[in-house]
């Protein structure tokens, strides 16, 4: 389970991102943080270190087989 | 077809045999956008005098010499965040409702370049992303099978735009399904190609490493023509693939006999259970291709809502990234739905965004090693027919795992097909996903399933 963000976090977060909200947005995306953490959890599988990200740019000849 | 509207090859051939003036279709593209835009909003910008004079310059150089491609002379329409030399793009933005670009995106210039007629701009959510919005510039697009309902976004007018006849063909762009998923709920076709094949250079991105431009149009040999001016090596797009491109259309029409499907069942069956009429239309079209002479198998993949995870953190990333400047000093002039995903982006952290980026070379690898022996796979685009277009979930990104995010995350070239109808009288549709570059595969069986039943015979009512 991800843990609820604190409202210290929530508007640090929101500061260090450079965005003014007003208080009934910021109420409405509190409710919706627990959402981004879910899937950033959901993206974390066992891979260990070498585990190497997808290239953006184009596909390699083996992927065509 | 119905004979008022022809597809693009049906029009292609009479024009080549001088029995259709391009002239003549353009008029009566444009006789329909009169008649049928105040209630579907599929034009944002119409050009309709500038289309006339491409039209007779059309008319007048097929005269001459034949016309150079099956698109020469065609109506077409650009979604409004392709850009146009001398006509607004506005990305359906208060931010920009003065830009005019001083250069075509290449796609433009490349359906330019291949006769057509451009008919004008067309709806979009804003910045290809987060509607319906009703606080944009202009009204969102509404549905012409019942104008109540949503078209999906966010090429929403060109799938409108499409299924009304305004225009034979038209740019979409996909980043989770922007092409698939308006093609779904206004019933015609529409193929998201392989990453780098359609060049992104100038169109509005919305998410970088998931952003493709596809064609959509009535029938999937329509796609196939426009997707032969589209394809090709773009210096100007980073992204761009340098391949040999084959002949689309030639790739039609040879049967299905041998070709192997594999099913994802558990995508709509379990991990997102669809409703009965798009159930219907899977289990239908399984058995049209299975009379068809195709193998079916059944696939297994992750989750489903791996899949979305993995696709939805990167675009929301990578969309904070391409528009933190206005962000920062302007957030309030985007729409409400983009302003909310937008914010998004401050609560995914840079290790959260690479993990996602690590699990994706994992899922590419495993839908490439699920494809090894098949042709193409099939899936669900949508659960159910459209939503009404004032009942769609604010933060539907977190409440439905997507179907069309999986092949955006992948890259891999997949398809909206109609496969029927619902209780509403709204089109359902199948998705078909093709290995790398394989889009001649795809269309061959879009085409072949087209052909095989009667879908493409009815066009919304009142059209």
């Amino acid at each position: 389970m991800p843990i609820p963000i604190s409202d210290h976090a929530f508007e640090y977060l929101l500061a260090r991102a450079g965005l003014t909200l007003t208080d009934a947005e910021k109420a409405e995306l509190k409710t919706v943080c627990d959402g981004i953490a879910a899937m950033a959890e959901r993206v974390r599988k066992p891979r260990g270190r070498m585990a190497e990200p997808a290239l953006t740019y184009g596909f390699a000849e083996e992927d065509l087989q | 077809m119905t004979a008022a509207i022809p597809t693009i090859a049906e029009a292609a051939k009479q024009i080549a045999a001088r029995q259709l003036s391009p002239v003549e279709l353009t008029k009566a593209c444009l006789d329909r956008v009169h008649a049928l835009d105040d209630r579907l909003h599929a034009f944002v910008h119409l050009t309709g005098e500038r289309a006339l004079v491409e039209a007779r310059a059309a008319e007048a150089a097929i005269m001459a010499a034949g016309p150079k491609t099956p698109l020469h002379g065609i109506p077409i329409g650009l979604k409004d965040i392709v850009d146009t030399k001398g006509i607004p793009t506005t990305c359906q933005s208060k931010l920009l409702q003065d830009n005019i670009p001083d250069i075509d995106a290449t796609c433009a210039e490349k359906l330019a370049a291949a006769g057509s007629v451009l008919m004008g701009k067309l709806t979009t959510h804003e910045f290809a992303d987060g509607g319906p919005s009703f606080d944009l510039p202009q009204p969102p697009a509404r549905n012409p099978w019942n104008t109540d309902h949503f078209t999906a976004g966010s090429s929403s007018g060109t799938g409108a735009a499409v299924a009304a006849g305004m225009i034979l063909c038209g740019i979409g762009t996909d980043t989770g399904g922007s092409i698939r998923g308006p093609a779904a709920y206004c019933g015609v076709a529409g193929l998201k190609p392989t990453y780098g094949l359609v060049s992104r250079a100038g169109v509005a991105p919305a998410a970088f490493s998931l952003d493709h431009i596809g064609p959509m149009a009535w029938t999937a040999e329509d796609c196939a023509i426009m997707l032969q001016a589209l394809a090709g090596h773009d210096p100007r797009d980073p992204a761009s693939a340098d391949r040999a491109i084959p002949d689309y259309r030639a790739a039609l029409g040879g049967g299905l006999k041998g070709l192997k499907i594999g099913v994802i069942h558990h995508f709509h069956e379990t991990d997102h259970k669809v409703g009965a009429a798009t159930q219907r239309g899977i289990t239908a079209a399984t058995e049209t291709f299975r009379g068809l002479g195709t193998e079916i198998r059944e696939v297994q993949l992750s989750p489903l809502q791996d899949w979305h995870a993995c696709g939805s953190l990167i675009s929301i990333v990578e969309r904070a990234a391409a528009y933190e400047e206005w962000s920062r000093t302007r957030l309030h002039d985007f729409g409400e739905r983009m302003r909310t995903r937008l914010m998004l982006g401050a609560f995914v952290s840079g290790v959260d965004y690479l993990q996602a980026v690590r699990r994706r070379r994992e899922l590419r690898a495993e839908l490439k090693a699920a494809m090894a022996d098949l042709d193409v796979v099939l899936t669900a685009v949508f659960p159910n027919e459209a939503p009404k277009i004032d009942a769609l979930p604010k933060w539907d990104v977190f409440q439905q795992p997507s179907f069309m995010m999986p092949f955006n995350v992948a890259g891999y070239p997949a398809m909206s097909v109609c496969s029927g109808f619902g209780e509403r009288g709204l089109p359902v549709a199948i998705q078909l996903v093709g290995k790398p570059f394989r889009e001649a595969t795809v269309l061959r069986i879009a085409d072949a399933f087209e052909k095989a039943t009667p879908f493409r015979d009815r066009r919304p009512p009142g059209v």
